[in-house]
């Protein structure tokens, strides 16, 4: 976070994808300075959602629409020079599930700032309802990181990252119907999951205004579900006004020991979630940023503003088209 | 093998960060926009993480 400035950051995505799901989601964020060591930030979403998608419309003939709300700030407080600790608090609200997220993390920089080292951690009580029963049921997550961010020469800087979650309780979909029978039932996941991601990450300066993104995540769960991701981006100043960025994510997983497309005589653990089977997926992404010289109509100098496109198509036949449109302004400095 | 890599690491003095500086060196820079994106793609995979503490759930179908 650029501690000296305030900002105000609002964006619009637009979300549709193959399953007929369309989602309108505008976001804002605001950071504010309150003295030379203290800042807060808050932020707003809302997901609009329009879901015809098959785990709606078995009921719900036309569709169903449905508005997810989120919500959340974060105080940050620099501690020292080299020390800054940020708690926060998010809430999510919408039809049949709520979220209520605490959350803290602290960072230290060392060696002439050269190294940083951070760590956090979150709980989350999630609740979903058993549409459409009245019954909910709850979720608890715990979840913790931290990451080594180390930079190796003038031009280039790596970061290392370590994360475990441990989710007990309610975790299968109530919307989502296996396939037990030949009847399509609700199905029955494992109420306890470990999960483990480990990243490695690259930032490279490159001549003529070009840096260079590389991001590696591997996962693995005690579901049985291992995945590995690489993404790998190029951006370049076409002007100093206007920068341009092109990536590719790459992404494949296995599948959870409990799925199959079709279930049959009486299994422990059946599910109708198609996340979680084996499949590869491809990101596509493009984005512009333009950052005009002086005032623009109402934006303050230094304002800039997002246009994005992202593509993803995975082997299950799955797609999805992602665009996005956002301001950011500057508030002020101090 | 981290104590090997900080070993072998050069230390940038301030007045020789200029291109470290810039906002594509940066991790997550833009965190509305990473938000967004981790959040999608957990909703559509079985993996999620990688990126600091987690949000909470929810009933992305």
């Amino acid at each position: 976070m650029d501690w000296a400035q305030d900002e105000l950051n609002v964006q619009v995505h637009s979300f549709q994808d193959t399953r007929d799901a369309t989602i309108i989601s505008p976001t804002i964020d605001l950071a504010k300075d309150f003295t030379d060591r203290t800042s807060l930030r808050v932020k707003f979403g809302l997901d609009a959602i329009s879901a015809a998608s098959d785990s709606c419309v078995r009921c719900h003939r036309p569709g169903a629409n449905d508005t997810r709300v989120l919500a959340g700030a974060s105080l940050i407080r620099k501690l020292s020079d080299d020390t800054k600790l940020t708690v926060g608090a998010e809430v999510g609200h919408e039809k049949f599930y709520q979220s209520t997220t605490v959350l803290a993390s602290i960072s230290k920089n060392l060696n002439k700032g050269n190294t940083t080292v951070a760590g956090g951690y979150s709980f989350s009580l999630n609740r979903p309802q058993l549409h459409p029963s009245q019954q909910t049921e709850n979720q608890f997550a715990n979840d913790a990181y931290a990451s080594l961010t180390q930079t190796l020469t003038k031009s280039t800087i790596a970061q290392f990252g370590y994360e475990i979650a441990q989710i007990n309780g309610y975790q299968s979909s109530p919307f989502l119907r296996a396939l037990l029978n030949g009847e399509r039932v609700v199905g029955v996941s494992p109420d306890s999951r470990t999960r483990q991601t480990l990243t490695v990450r690259l930032r490279q300066a490159l001549p003529l205004d070009s840096y260079l993104e590389t991001d590696y995540r591997h996962y693995l769960d005690n579901w049985s579900i291992h995945s590995n991701s690489l993404q790998v981006g190029l951006s370049h100043y076409v002007t100093r006004q206007l920068l341009a960025n092109v990536s590719y994510r790459w992404y494949q997983q296995t599948g959870a020991f409990f799925y199959a497309p079709e279930y049959f005589g009486n299994p422990q653990y059946f599910t109708g979630d198609f996340r979680f089977q084996p499949f590869d997926s491809s990101l596509y992404s493009g984005r512009l940023v333009l950052t005009p010289r002086g005032r623009v109509l109402w934006l303050p100098a230094g304002a800039a503003l997002t246009a994005e496109y992202e593509y993803y198509r995975s082997t299950t036949g799955f797609a999805a088209a992602i665009f996005t449109g956002g301001v950011r302004i500057p508030l002020g400095t101090r | 093998m981290m104590g090997l890599l900080y070993a072998g690491c050069a230390t940038v003095q301030p007045w020789q960060r200029g291109r470290l500086a810039d906002p594509c060196m940066t991790f997550d820079s833009d965190a509305s926009r990473v938000a967004y994106q981790t959040h999608w793609e957990e909703a559509r995979e079985a993996s999620a993480g990688g990126f600091g503490v987690q949000s909470g759930g929810c009933g992305c179908k």
